[in-house]
């Protein structure tokens, strides 16, 4: 009985440590676990991921997770008795709950009652988030599949600079995270009977970490089944994907930088502000980095530091908001609207992506925009990236700046040249593998200049200033 | 020769020359790979031709290099120097031995695609150490002569004799503005000419500013964003108006036979001097990646030779093809053939029986484009 006793006094004494270790939600990397078998959570180890998307909760299951310092959410979708749901996964013992789809007014409301002040996570239609709302977590369960478009035929789509068309996140990501510091949860699946590779799910995984947002991780059925029966080849992809996880895991820096450009972006989340494959991804196509500032927001602060803005949708600002733009141009700043009468193209319901028509009518202002930003140096210009996508972030004193880069072709990049502005003085590389090297600058006409060997999917440069001893 | 073949070459050029063309000898060298000494290759190449000190020492030298649509667009991700682009490493080679050889300007030209902005850019798009190039040899400039670029004006080139499509030919002054011109192309199949050599290289002297899809009605529109498919592929429209016009506006749209003789006025407006073609690695099947079914090869050679004709009879026989043949015959299935309609215009001899190969033999360096 007095040994039951200090068995219990052992583990009643280990809870506040328990607790201390519990990761909160903006540092949770999220998964969504296809197991229910406690024995399968051994693929986690070592690895950064520690919070579970459920689909069925079992105590045994989540009493082992929680065992792990892991965190579990119940996956709750529409239909039927989403309160009674939420009760019994509660029951289970689960960390929260996610609600995953649209539910009815109300639902959200009665699961967070259920849930008892336990954590609800809402992964909703890109257009249905809260924006600006103060959750702790912001989720999607919409988002396109990273990676270099191709055609029905087989035929690579060709971006606005004569580069394949790579599909992206990275906008969207911007565009939200231009609202406040909430963390984004992209959490779209795999597209359905597609082979997908290793490195796809490296691709997907950087596509969201460069912007400081986590791809909620989704493996297909094949590679769960592989993974589960130990495959050597998978097992190689799996400690990549957490190589990489833990790459941008180590740096929360990263995500308290803001985007940082000399290029503004005056958008409405509501006309297609939220929509892949727009401006805002059109803009990055061309490497020329680019700073969302949602119509809602716009104000001379958000305007500091630009020289140029491009305003979507000219007849959708209050009068105030034309003042600050005006402001804008007579301190020296150029200006670029949308044609008269032209409105931002916004997809009908909850689609994502622009069709045809609607990628035809963006043509009148991308001309436009090609034509303002020409050869400038927005922040940073980068060459020889053809396959792939950047970001630019800035601390908040501006001292420090990162440039993110991903490649999404299944060859690494090699000799990228990265040209940035003279008041940084000093570049480090750091990549997924391991590398961490000071890089030697060169001038350019627009300050500096350094290069890269070899990125393989994706790859950092530290830009800092130099402070004299 | 049949008498199909006869009357279809009577028919590509319209004053035959090929007797009278002027042969010079033409070098080939092995060189596998790029990671070879490929600057050492190339002196042994220019060696075998007498040496270039005498063409070069104290000039100004302009070479056209091969860039040939957008730096993002590869061919399985490859770097466009070992696909469809002269090689970085021998454009460098290039340049360090012009030097050696005294010459006091380099400039490296291209007209790059869609684009009127520095060719520096283009090429760190494309992975080239633009700072290694400038440091091999003294002097090296680099100018995009899709538009005016640096000058003020366009120089007008004129066709001796009696031109096929345009009379002259409005160009950037670099072309003007040098003592010797050196074309270095790769070693290509082309979908539109059946080969691309040091010859079909000069049709990107043209600047899209004049002869691009948006170039201006009357003058140049000095930014350009569209390739040369509507005014010299297709003669669905004239050039800006400020240029020469072509001859017999409206009597053809086939490509086919317009752009080998549009390449044949040209070269025979803007004479090259030297011709080097990279071989090392290239693709067969077409020009670049945006061509179905392009492959890689290897062909593990260069070649070069002071007569741009003589250097692509010798190129095109490399690639196992008769530099000689006819519209319908491999390369030229349907299109007329450069090389003969440069011939025709005097340039050079396609006579095989008249060019010295000296260094490694045609026999044993013949890589077939078409197996």
């Amino acid at each position: 009985m007095w040994m039951r006793a200090l068995r219990w006094g052992a583990v009643l004494g280990l809870v506040p440590f328990l607790h201390a270790a519990a990761p909160q939600p903006s540092d949770w990397v999220p998964m969504r676990w296809p197991w229910s078998d406690p024995a399968s959570l051994e693929l986690l180890s070592g690895t950064p991921i520690n919070c579970l998307l459920l689909k069925t909760a079992s105590p045994e299951f989540v009493e082992a997770a929680a065992g792990r310092g892991l965190v579990t959410l119940a996956v709750i979708a529409p239909g039927g008795d989403v309160v009674g749901a939420a009760r019994r996964a509660m029951a289970a013992k689960v960390t929260g709950i996610a609600l995953e789809g649209d539910f009815p007014e109300g639902i959200a409301a009665g699961v967070k009652e259920t849930a008892g002040g336990a954590p609800v996570i809402e992964l909703t239609a890109r257009g249905r988030m809260p924006l600006g709302s103060n959750t702790a977590i912001l989720g999607t369960y919409q988002g396109v599949w990273p990676g270099i478009a191709v055609e029905e035929d087989g035929a690579k789509k060709v971006a606005p600079t004569g580069s394949a068309w790579i599909d992206t996140n990275t906008g969207f990501i911007r565009a939200v995270r231009a609202w406040g510091d909430a963390t984004l949860w992209i959490a779209n699946q795999p597209p359905p009977q597609t082979v997908i590779t290793g490195a796809r799910y490296l691709q997907a995984i950087a596509d969201a970490a460069i912007c400081g947002a986590r791809w909620v991780l989704a493996l297909d059925h094949d590679f769960a089944a592989r993974l589960a029966r130990r495959d050597a080849k998978t097992m190689a992809d799996w400690e990549r994907m957490a190589d990489l996880l833990r790459y941008f895991e180590q740096h929360p820096e990263w995500r308290r930088m803001r985007e940082y450009a000399k290029l503004a972006i005056v958008q409405d989340p509501a006309k297609g502000g939220l929509v892949s494959g727009g401006i805002l991804d059109m803009i990055a196509a061309r490497h020329t980095p680019v700073r969302p500032i949602p119509r809602q927001r716009l104000t001379s602060e958000a305007l500091a530091g630009a020289t140029m803005a491009v305003n979507v949708d000219a007849d959708a600002l209050t009068p105030e908001q034309k003042e600050v733009l005006r402001n804008f141009t007579r301190s020296g700043g150029m200006l670029l609207t949308g044609p008269p009468g032209w409105k931002d193209p916004s997809p009908p319901g909850d689609r994502i992506t622009f069709e045809k028509a609607e990628l035809e009518r963006l043509d009148d202002i991308w001309r436009e925009v090609n034509a303002m930003v020409g050869r400038g140096n927005m922040g940073v210009r980068l060459f020889n990236v053809s396959s792939m996508l950047s970001n630019l972030l800035a601390s908040e004193d501006g001292k420090t700046a990162v440039v993110h880069l991903v490649n999404y072709s299944d060859y690494p990049v090699e000799n990228v040249a990265v040209h940035f502005p003279a008041e940084y003085q000093r570049a480090t590389l750091s990549t997924p593998e391991g590398v961490v090297k000071s890089l030697e600058i060169y001038p350019t006409e627009e300050g500096w200049g350094v290069d890269i060997d070899k990125v393989s999917v994706c790859a950092t440069i530290k830009l800092e200033q130099q402070h004299d001893p | 020769m049949t008498r199909r073949e006869w009357i279809a070459l009577i028919g590509a050029a319209p004053v035959l020359k090929a007797a009278d063309a002027p042969a010079a000898p033409v070098s080939i060298a092995r060189c596998a790979s790029y990671d070879e000494d490929v600057t050492a290759k190339l002196a042994a190449l220019f060696d075998q031709l007498g040496g270039i000190e005498g063409l070069v020492r104290n000039k100004t030298v302009t070479i056209k290099l091969n860039m040939t649509g957008s730096p993002g667009t590869r061919v399985q991700g490859q770097a466009p120097g070992v696909t469809h682009y002269t090689h970085p490493k021998l454009v460098g080679a290039t340049a360090h031995l012009l030097g050696r050889a005294g010459a006091r300007r380099i400039r490296f030209v291209e007209s790059a695609w869609a684009t009127g902005g520095p060719l520096e850019e283009v090429m760190l798009d494309s992975g080239w150490n633009v700072r290694a190039l400038q440091s091999a040899a003294t002097g090296v400039e680099f100018e995009n002569t899709n538009a005016l670029g640096k000058a003020k004006r366009y120089s007008r080139f004129k066709v001796p004799g009696s031109a096929y499509m345009y009379p002259a030919f409005d160009l950037n002054h670099s072309y003007e503005d040098t003592d010797v011109f050196v074309s270095l192309a790769k070693l290509k199949n082309h979908a539109t000419c059946g080969v691309t050599l040091s010859l079909k290289n000069c049709f990107g002297n043209t600047p899209a500013s004049i002869y691009g899809d948006d170039a201006g009605a009357d003058e140049p529109n000095e930014s350009p964003t569209k390739g040369r498919g509507e005014v010299l592929h297709r003669g669905a429209r004239q050039p800006s108006k400020s240029a020469p016009q072509e001859l017999h506006f409206g009597s053809s749209h086939e490509a086919e036979y317009r752009v080998p003789r549009i390449v044949a006025d040209l070269v025979a407006a803007r004479p090259i001097h030297l011709a080097i073609i990279d071989g090392v690695e290239s693709i067969a099947g077409g020009e670049g990646p945006w061509i179905r079914g392009v492959r890689m090869v290897k062909p593990g050679v260069l070649i070069a030779g002071l007569n741009p004709v003589c250097t692509d009879a010798v190129a095109a026989a490399v690639m196992g093809y008769n530099p000689r043949a006819v519209r319908g015959t491999a390369p030229f299935r349907k299109c007329d053939n450069t090389l003969l309609l440069a011939e025709a215009h005097g340039v050079g001899t396609t006579d095989l029986k008249r060019i010295e190969v000296r260094g490694v033999p045609i026999e044993q360096a013949v890589c077939r484009y078409d197996s």
